[in-house]
């Protein structure tokens, strides 16, 4: 499979999710096995496409920036003057995308058939599932931002379904809603900043508008609000603040769906379409100042939210936030690669975490960790993985967290002003101190529900399975790091090299002080959360009490959604109503009922003419026969 | 031999009635016409049609005229056999028969028969429209707009090669397959609706009365 | 030779007369026959045409055997039409149907 069949990538799903969608009730086991046949295959293909990829890097025949390998026109309005075509593209980046995608989705499906067994919608549970696959790799794989648009509202659509799929429940409905809604706002933006794009350079082509916009052709403050409403859109589907409500809310969805969409892939988008438009956003520096600043204000936010959770996922959710803000913030210094590396390190160990949560919450029915504890004795596989996935989070070594977040923060300290450094190693170690807290509240100390963890029990192995292999990648992943490893993987230069085609960049050089500066921050963290919530956690329950004001403050998430729905309850209500009284009395009552009103009594007054008698009507056309005639013949 | 035949007394009056506006209103004109011919003011070409044209008119008057239905689908009928005429001065002697077939012998046999099964027996004088002096106006002004138009046109010379009747055949089922099938089709769907039309009544009450029986 | 204008005048008359008869007339019989002298009028056009105007002088022809098709085909409905509604109302005067006013 060459680079040129990348189609065939999302076209697998799509036909799919047709099938299982019409036809699941048919189908033995509800069409499960077909769902995961299909992306085994999928899977199998991206490696393919890898062999082929790095074989032709390798022999020096491919370009930089990548091609488009395979466009066809699909809608051409005014020879040339507005088309839009349908292509894939596929570069350093989409690689890097691809494999994550489709090897979570693999896990996630395998995963799903034990923790969704006997769940009604089963089979529409895993066509939508191909669905959001098809949907994202559309997205990745797109060569133009129509395309890219089309698949960014198809991955909203799968989230929003997946989040409720449990509609019967009023919470799961109400954070589907917000969820689509929020990421409206941004998508919104994008589609804003899109049209601008296409009105300063006549293309939707990404490449063409990067060439156009890099060599200066674009007034630099037109190109400066447009990227910005661009990263309008990252920030809605990334949940980066002021758009980050959604995501905590949407761990209403099914475990394994919050492992997928809302960790590994579907919230990275924004991520990726930043680090897309990387070369264009390195001319527009006010930009990617805002960038910097909101990934680093999200990312310390988050991560004092995740402290103080009760729900295992929600601490994971918020985990996730702060997460894609690091992200961001490598975005914002320029360091593109460091920001797709950590995407990439990050989607292994967050989707393990999130999944062995599913694990925990399948086997005791609870999620709120205060009615967990001392697991460990009932679930060694599962907290075996947590804990290797924990400490990929934390930053501890080895483990491929603490590479890309190095990457970062080196990148940080290079780049960037000295104070942000300052608050993202903050940051780093609240990150190390909530998720020693998980761990510890989950698996270790005395159960907090004796019920609970009498029925406790490890799950089977399509569960513990995935777990296992994603826990050997969230150990691995952080490897590719150095050259060595490319090498000997058979990529001349190293995987940096592939990685960093425009801006080279050699991991050999690793900066070690640097590193164990970073390792020993980590540390530090670990030992502070063991030292607040090991045992029964008497030093966390002290803490609380004696700022009670603080941690009320971090429980209501800053106040975040209060503002929101302040905002929402004053101003747009408000701007609403005049809107609904002009939409009533002058739209409504005037324009439309009066315009039938005016009709209806002609139609009254002109009523004798219809008669329902044949003769009238043949005279009727009578006349108009003789009328045209006349007209015909006098004209 | 008339007594085995009894006609209805009334059938007897239309045709001596019939025959006398006939013999009235052509025989003038087919005197004028033979004075014509003989004067060599017309060729016999010309006088066969203003005989057929005298009998078209005036049968289509009658048919739209007459009070009496049935005395009006007789009158129709001389206007079918004029036209038939017409197609023969026309050198188209197969249209002609065609004519006469259908018109003659199917048209107006299916129009008497439907006379007969709706109230005509009863009520044989149908008085016409309220709208008829505004349809006799309307109509005035068509026809003389029509024939206005008609003359107003140059219609260039005649230049015709007749098909003969022994080629019309082999022609019209070569040149015209595909409109000879449609009209096929059509003449099929055309019986089967009237078919479907005229049962529905007996179809649709005949499982009443097995529902009822048990 | 006939003038051409001869047949035209007589198949405008016809048709004007149809048309009377079409507009003038209540039973839906004699409406009927009225269509057929307006068909007869269009026949004669087509074939005076045919014979006068065109070189191969055929599809004039085939058009007025159509004509006359369709025109049996239309009165075998029609009068199954009427029949029915002779059924439903117990007329056939069409000025008596007159649903489709509301």
């Amino acid at each position: 499979m060459g680079m040129e069949q990348a189609w065939v990538l999302p076209a697998i799903p799509v036909v799919l999710f047709v099938l299982i969608a019409l036809f699941n009730g048919l189908m033995p086991r509800r069409g499960d096995f077909l769902a995961i046949l299909g992306m085994a295959t999928v899977v199998g293909l991206v490696f393919l496409l890898l062999l082929d990829f790095t074989g032709s890097f390798r022999a020096g025949e491919f370009v930089p920036g990548g091609s488009n390998v395979f466009a066809f026109d699909w809608i051409n309005i005014g020879q040339g003057f507005f088309v839009i075509e349908f292509s894939t593209y596929v570069d350093a980046i989409t690689m890097v995308m691809l494999p994550v995608v489709t090897i979570v989705a693999l896990m996630v499906m395998i995963y799903s058939t034990e923790y969704m067994r006997g769940e009604p919608r089963y089979g529409w549970y895993f066509a939508v599932l191909s669905l959001f696959v098809a949907a994202m790799l559309t997205l990745v794989l797109s060569g133009n931002l129509i395309q890219l648009y089309l698949a960014w509202e198809g991955v909203g659509l799968a989230s929003y379904l997946l989040i409720g799929f449990y509609w019967e429940r009023q919470s799961a409905a109400e954070a589907a809603k917000k969820a689509f809604v929020t990421t409206r706002i941004g998508d919104v933006g994008l589609l804003i900043g899109i049209i601008l794009l296409w009105r300063a350079t006549g293309t939707f082509d990404i490449q063409q508008i990067i060439a156009a916009a890099t060599s200066g052709q674009i007034d630099s403050t037109y190109l400066t609000v447009s990227m910005l409403f661009l990263f309008g859109g990252a920030v809605g589907k990334s949940a980066q603040f002021p758009l980050h409500v959604w995501l905590p809310d949407a761990m209403e969805g099914p475990t394994p769906v919050s492992a997928l969409i809302h960790a590994a892939t579907m919230v990275v988008a924004g991520v990726y379409l930043v680090a897309r438009f990387s070369p264009v956003y390195a001319e527009v520096l006010v930009a990617r100042d805002v960038i910097l600043y909101v990934g680093l204000f999200t990312a310390f936010m988050a991560g004092t939210q995740g402290l103080v959770s009760n729900d295992i996922k929600r601490v994971l959710a918020y985990s996730t936030v702060s997460q894609l803000g690091f992200m961001f913030v490598a975005l914002g210094v320029g360091a593109v690669g460091a920001a797709m590396f950590h995407l990439f390190t990050h989607a292994f160990f967050k989707a393990l975490l999130f999944l062995g949560s599913g694990s925990v919450i399948h086997a005791t029915h609870r999620q709120e960790v205060e009615g967990l504890g001392g697991l460990r004795h009932k679930m060694p596989i599962t907290t075996a993985t947590f804990i290797v996935g924990s400490l990929a989070l934390a930053g501890i070594p080895i483990f491929a967290g603490f590479f890309s977040k190095d990457e970062i923060l080196h990148a940080l300290i290079s780049d960037g002003p000295a104070w942000a450094y300052l608050v993202l190693a903050a940051t780093a170690v609240l990150t190390a101190i909530y998720s020693t807290r998980l761990v510890l509240l989950t698996f270790f100390g005395k159960p907090k529900d004796q019920h609970a963890y009498d029925h406790a029990h490890e799950s089977g192995p399509a569960m513990t399975g995935p777990l296992v292999l994603l826990a050997i990648l969230a150990t691995v992943s952080g490897f590719f790091v150095f050259d060595q490893v490319g090498e000997a993987l058979g990529l001349a230069g190293g995987i940096g090299a592939l990685v960093y085609l425009d801006q080279p960049h050699h991991f050999t050089t690793l900066d070690w002080t640097f590193a164990a500066g970073a390792a020993g921050s980590a540390l530090a963290g670990v030992i502070v959360g063991w030292a607040y919530w090991g045992g029964d956690a008497k030093r966390a329950v002290g803490a609380r009490s004696w700022a009670p004001d603080l941690h009320a403050f971090l429980v209501n998430r800053w106040y975040m959604d209060h503002l929101f729905q302040a905002i929402i309850d004053r101003v747009i209500l408000g701007l609403a109503s005049v809107v609904a009284w002009f939409d009533k009395r002058i739209v409504n009552e005037t324009g439309v009922d009066g315009g039938a009103q005016t009709i209806g009594y002609f139609g009254y007054r002109l009523k004798f003419l219809q008669t329902g008698k044949i003769p009238n009507y043949a005279l009727g056309m009578a006349v108009g026969v003789v009328a045209l005639t006349l007209i015909a013949v006098g004209g | 031999m008339f007594d085995r035949l009894p006609l209805p007394s009334q059938f007897d009056r239309t045709i001596v009635a019939g025959g006398t506006v006939v013999a009235l209103v052509a025989l003038p004109v087919v005197l004028v016409l033979l004075a014509l011919l003989f004067a060599d003011q017309i060729s016999a070409a010309e006088m066969v049609f203003f005989l057929a044209a005298t009998v078209i008119l005036a049968g289509a008057l009658g048919s739209v005229l007459l009070p009496n239905v049935v005395h009006a689908a007789l009158s129709l009928v001389a206007t079918l056999l004029g036209v038939a005429g017409i197609y023969l001065l026309l050198l188209t002697e197969f249209i002609a028969l065609v004519q006469v077939l259908v018109y003659g012998g199917g048209v107006v046999i299916l129009l008497l028969f439907a006379l007969m099964l709706t109230n005509v027996a009863d009520d044989p004088v149908v008085s016409d429209g309220s709208q008829k002096p505004f349809a006799m106006i309307v109509a005035a002004i068509m026809g003389s707009l029509f024939i206005a138009v008609m003359l107003d046109a140059q219609w260039g010379n005649p230049a015709a090669t007749l098909v003969p009747f022994s080629e019309f055949g082999a022609r019209i089922f070569r040149d015209f397959s595909i409109p000879v099938i449609v009209v096929a089709i059509l003449l099929d769907i055309a019986l089967t609706g009237a078919f479907v039309n005229a049962r529905t009544a007996e179809e649709a009450s005949e499982p009443r009365t097995e529902e009822a029986a048990a | 030779m006939i003038p051409i204008e001869n047949f035209l005048i007589l198949s405008a008359l016809l048709f004007a007369i149809g048309f009377y008869g079409v507009m003038a007339r209540r039973s839906a019989i004699l409406i009927l026959m009225s269509v057929e002298l307006m068909l007869a009028a269009v026949a004669i056009n087509f074939i005076a045409f045919a014979t006068y105007l065109d070189a191969d002088a055929f599809s004039g022809l085939v058009f007025a055997l159509f004509v006359i098709t369709v025109a049996a085909a239309e009165v075998g409905l029609a009068l199954g039409i009427v029949l029915r509604l002779y059924r439903e109302r117990r007329t056939a005067n069409v000025d008596e149907a007159d649903s489709l006013k509301w």
